[in-house]
């Protein structure tokens, strides 16, 4: 039986996958409990997920960094334990002690690494912009932007227009539609 | 771990659900959803925020009576931050009862991941304007007077280009819808707004000082701008501060100044429209109101280039009544030297000239005809 790759399995439980795709992922399911229980366990994860985006973006180049610094040292460490005694090979991989410091490790550096994020705000313009683009118009303040879009027409046909107090509008004909249409955006 | 990181990559970019967008259409709206398709839109995360690309191509029916001739949209994904508010307004219609009319929405929405549960985006009603004037709609974007002034200003073009069909015939109408081609395409600066308070200032912009605006006057307009100055230093000019006196017999509750900036080489550009802030504005006859705002204009030139503030001009723009009805410039006004390269097509004029684009001049005498 071929099973479903994790991608659709993980779109089916987010109901993101079109109806052809679900209709044959469904037929799989009603035969196949370790696909189900896969999919159990993306909709557990779906339900983390809202928490899990409050925690801060993580820097995952300075991650990266700090854990191949950790590697280098723990190979140094280990040629030096190996220098002083018994070698390394005969003994088990991963006891239950060594896996629990391993894993301690890990955690805390990622939880350095967040607070180290934490730690260097970004000092952007926290003011709000309002401008044109070269396909829209655009109200910005620091990293977030949005824009609204002149879909299919030259920037030539788009009138634009700005209220003082913190809008602006741009009208153009859609040429879909046929009709006038002014898009307007509010920063207040 | 690495799991957990790894959907959240898969999550990065998905389809909207069909359940994301609520089109909200009350009881006795005179518009009916007929269809609505938005599998084009997306959603991207970006670190804590969400991007919306929305794409939806609405149809709607008219439900009512009477000949629809604007319609408002309000579109929001989040009241609190930034990014989530919107609208899409159609102006200029002319929908007859039971007849359907398309309206696409094609906008980017950026809204915090955390504010779970809810639809992604609203679409309200704002408001719908008719033939007649009379409107319906709980008018949170203040569409009455918006819709209310695209249609005046629709009625007098409309009359106006009948008047050089009748007096030039259809090569006078060409002519005129060419310069209407040519006032759309002659916005030669571009301006940035900082809607509150002072931009953060180059070192190079030289000292701040106080610049008067020069005014326009249109003899038929209820309220006259008395006098006005706002702060310039280079290519920024901010905190305007226009004194304006009603001279007509009716109270007025809103004023619009257009505010026209000049650069050295002569080019000017409506820069933005000055409304007056005051929610509750009631200008009695005779009664003089200030007309300020705390925002700040930056002048560019098309290519991006900051240009310096020369001169600027003030004209008024629109009013409304304490009645709701709305004035706005007649035809000769426009026609004045200052004003004329500066001021934009109008909807209508901007649709007609479309109109004739795309079927040459019989389309256009036809259009005219219906009203």
């Amino acid at each position: 039986m071929k099973h479903p790759n994790q991608a659709t399995l993980a779109l089916h439980a987010g109901g993101d996958l079109g109806f052809f795709a679900r209709w044959r992922t469904e037929r799989h399911l009603a035969q196949c409990e370790s696909c189900r229980d896969e999919i159990a366990a993306f909709e557990g994860i779906r339900e983390t997920l809202p928490e899990l985006s409050e925690i801060p973006e993580i820097q995952w180049s300075r991650l990266a960094a700090e854990m191949k610094a950790n590697v280098r040292l723990g190979l140094a460490a280990g040629e030096c334990v190996g220098n002083g005694g018994s070698s390394a090979r005969t003994t088990r991989l991963f006891t239950g002690a060594r896996a629990a410091v391993a894993l301690a490790s890990i955690v805390t550096m990622v939880a350095t690494g967040v607070l180290l994020q934490n730690t260097t705000p970004a000092r952007a313009d926290q003011r709000t912009v309002v401008q044109s683009t070269e396909d829209g118009i655009q109200v910005g303040t620091g990293d977030q932007a949005f824009r609204l879009m002149n879909t299919g027409v030259s920037a030539d046909n788009v009138t634009l227009s700005v209220g003082a107090q913190g809008s602006m509008g741009a009208r153009y004909v859609d040429p879909k539609t046929g009709y006038v249409t002014i898009n307007s955006v509010y920063a207040e | 771990m690495i799991l957990l990181c790894a959907t959240r990559l898969l999550a990065q970019d998905t389809a909207l659900p069909s359940g994301s967008i609520n089109i909200n259409l009350a009881k006795d709206s005179p518009v009916t959803l007929v269809g609505m398709i938005s599998n084009e839109s997306r959603a991207t995360a970006r670190g804590a925020a969400l991007v919306l690309d929305l794409h939806m191509a609405l149809t709607f029916r008219n439900a009512g009576a009477s000949r629809i001739h604007g319609v408002m949209l309000r579109v929001v994904s989040q009241e609190v931050t930034l990014g989530g508010k919107g609208s899409v307004t159609i102006p200029s219609m002319n929908i007859a009862p039971g007849e359907a009319f398309p309206v696409r929405i094609d906008m980017q929405l950026v809204r915090p991941t955390q504010m779970a549960g809810g639809p992604l985006v609203e679409v309200d009603l704002d408001g719908v304007l008719y033939q007649d004037l009379s409107f319906y709609g709980p008018d949170r974007m203040h569409s009455r007077r918006y819709l209310t002034a695209c249609e005046v200003e629709a009625q007098r073009d409309r009359e106006y280009l009948k008047r050089v069909l009748a007096q030039g015939g259809k090569e006078g109408l060409r002519q005129e819808i060419f310069q209407i081609g040519g006032r759309q395409q002659a916005a030669p600066l571009s301006v940035k707004v900082v809607p509150h308070g002072p931009a953060v200032t180059s070192a190079a912009l030289p000292p701040e000082h106080p610049e008067k605006f020069a005014f326009v006057e249109f003899p038929d307009s209820p309220v006259e701008a008395v006098q006005g100055w706002a702060q310039v230093a280079g290519n920024e000019a901010r905190a305007p501060n226009i004194e304006v006196r009603n001279r007509s017999a009716k109270p007025v509750k809103y004023v619009e100044l257009g505010w026209v900036l000049t650069d050295q080489a002569g080019r000017q550009s409506v820069a933005a429209s000055l409304p007056s802030a005051e929610r509750d504005l009631y200008l009695a006859p005779d009664k003089t109101f200030t007309v300020r705002q705390d925002t700040t204009l930056r002048l560019f030139s098309n290519s991006g280039q900051p240009v310096n503030v020369q001169k600027m001009t003030g004209f008024v723009n629109q009013v409304e009544f304490a009645d709701g009805k709305v004035w706005v410039p007649n035809r000769k006004s426009l026609q004045d030297p200052a004003l004329l390269k500066a001021v934009a097509p109008s909807a209508e004029e901007q649709r007609l000239a479309n109109l004739y684009n795309r079927g040459g001049i019989e389309v256009l005498v036809e259009e005219l005809k219906k009203f």
